[in-house]
């Protein structure tokens, strides 16, 4: 007789699902990223996240499900660089936050995204204690809208109430979307059909978003450019977002070696370079 | 060494309490349960009977709701779709009812119907797979066609509660039935 113990640790074993039906994955170009933030704006519209203010983001309470990072490297002024890395939820297949629910409020579905389910959430905070990218927000206060901004909350996505955790669904209102057009042809989703919000209003295309197991999709190109590298791999939290590394020309007098700098400065970036990054990258 | 009375009686008194917080525990629990699992019959603005309009004259559902089928609500008809037929139901006009429907007309105003079949906002019930799936409509809205007033009954679809759904999706094997995500986002 299986136990509930056996059946949760069945449930947590890594590879729950052998194999995803479809496996949303999200590339990221950060040679492409401008650092505009139209992927912020058009989260917070997208996805009905409040606006906290400038009290509440002092205290660390913001709600962002995409966020843009910058780096500054490590150059004096005129050849000093900025990098932006968006970050938002990685989905990860072996996510620390599914570990740490004791209410399954977060899990891993068939499609291959991390779930985050508002009603069965009791509000612990402990997922967002355990994610390494910091991308879980949680609800301290129920956000209310001022008149009239409350009729452009978006019907397909639930307004969150005080004590639940929240965090980017690779705007699965959409994919369910896309995924019942495609039932109605009896098919498979079309490569591009679901986009995020932030993939859409991407002006350079740097966030590209598809199904990993099509490979013919858009996105499992991305995942063959030789710049290709998972943040923080080292954690084994197998993200599905997949970040293209900057790898820009040296500017004039900086030694073309592949990255700018010398080795000890690469390394004191911020920036995860990938393993095989130095003689990728032309 | 001496017992008090009060040390003597201590697990009698703590069986009274238990006692007591059963029974306002019982009573608590029957009000809720009987709050909220009920039939729920609501006056609607205008006295509308699905039983003539369904089932005397067989309208087929989704003449008046017609986004069923390609959409996440069935939504409910508009003023001038009513109108549309009874401007010509002279024989019918003269009805209360059907003065109250002109009256709005008139006003140019939609009608504040009140929702008898409702789910809370984390639920996103979605009408169009269910009718691609071949539900029909009576299966979780009862027979509507025979009632005068709508009204949701406990007895058929437990006040939609997730339990009922669940065994459903369940029984009928649907793909992806049980993933949370299908219905909370």
């Amino acid at each position: 007789m299986s136990t509930i113990r056996d059946k949760l640790r069945e449930y947590r074993t890594a590879g729950y699902y052998t194999e995803f039906e479809y496996h949303w994955t999200m590339a990221v170009d950060l040679d492409r990223c401008t650092g505009c933030e139209a992927c912020v704006v058009a989260c917070q519209a997208e996805n009905n996240l409040p606006i906290v203010g400038e009290k509440r983001m002092r205290q660390g309470r913001e709600m962002k499900w995409i966020r843009i990072e910058r780096y500054w490297d490590d150059s004096e002024y005129p050849n000093a660089r900025l990098n932006f890395i968006p970050m938002l939820c990685q989905h990860c297949d072996e996510a620390p936050c599914e570990i740490a629910c004791p209410v399954f409020a977060t899990y891993h579905n068939q499609d291959g995204l991390n779930a985050q389910v508002y009603n069965r959430c009791i509000g612990t905070r402990t997922c967002a204690v355990y994610c390494p990218y910091e991308v879980r927000f949680f609800n301290w206060f129920t956000y209310t809208w001022d008149e009239p901004l409350e009729q452009q909350l978006n019907p397909d996505v639930t307004v969150r109430e005080k004590g639940v955790m929240e965090k980017c669904t690779f705007c699965v209102q959409r994919i369910n979307r896309a995924k019942d057009l495609a039932r109605d042809e009896d098919r498979r989703v079309a490569d591009g059909e679901a986009q995020p919000a932030c993939a859409q209003a991407c002006p350079t295309d740097a966030i590209v978003f598809g199904d990993r197991n099509d490979t013919d999709s858009a996105v499992s190109r991305k995942l063959e450019d030789p710049r290709a590298y998972e943040v923080l791999k080292e954690l084994n939290t197998h993200p599905s977002v997949v970040y293209l590394k900057n790898a820009r020309a040296p500017l004039a007098g900086e030694e073309d070696d592949g990255h700018h700098g010398d080795e000890s400065e690469s390394h004191a970036s911020p920036v995860m370079w990938p393993d095989e990054s130095s003689e990728a990258v032309a | 060494m001496s017992i008090g009375v009060f040390e003597a009686a201590r697990p009698v008194i703590k069986g009274l309490i238990i006692a007591v917080l059963a029974i306002i525990g019982a009573y608590i629990g029957h009000w809720v349960h009987g709050a909220t699992l009920n039939d729920y019959t609501p006056v609607q603005p205008i006295e509308f009977s699905h039983e003539v309009h369904a089932g005397e004259n067989e309208i087929p559902c989704e003449y008046c709701h017609s986004w069923a089928g390609r959409s996440a609500t069935a939504g409910v008809p508009s003023v001038e779709t009513c109108v549309g037929c009874h401007k010509g139901l002279t024989e019918v006009r003269d009805k209360p009812d059907v003065v109250k429907l002109f009256d709005y007309w008139e006003r140019g105003e939609g009608i504040p119907w009140v929702k008898v079949h409702d789910t809370p906002d984390f639920v996103h019930f979605r009408h169009k797979p269910h009718i691609r799936g071949g539900v029909e409509c009576q299966t979780c809205h009862g027979p509507v066609e025979e009632m005068a007033r709508v009204t949701r009954r406990v007895d058929l679809n437990e006040n939609l509660r997730m339990p009922w759904c669940i065994d459903c999706h369940t029984e009928e094997d649907v793909a992806n039935g049980r993933d949370c995500l299908t219905c909370h986002y």
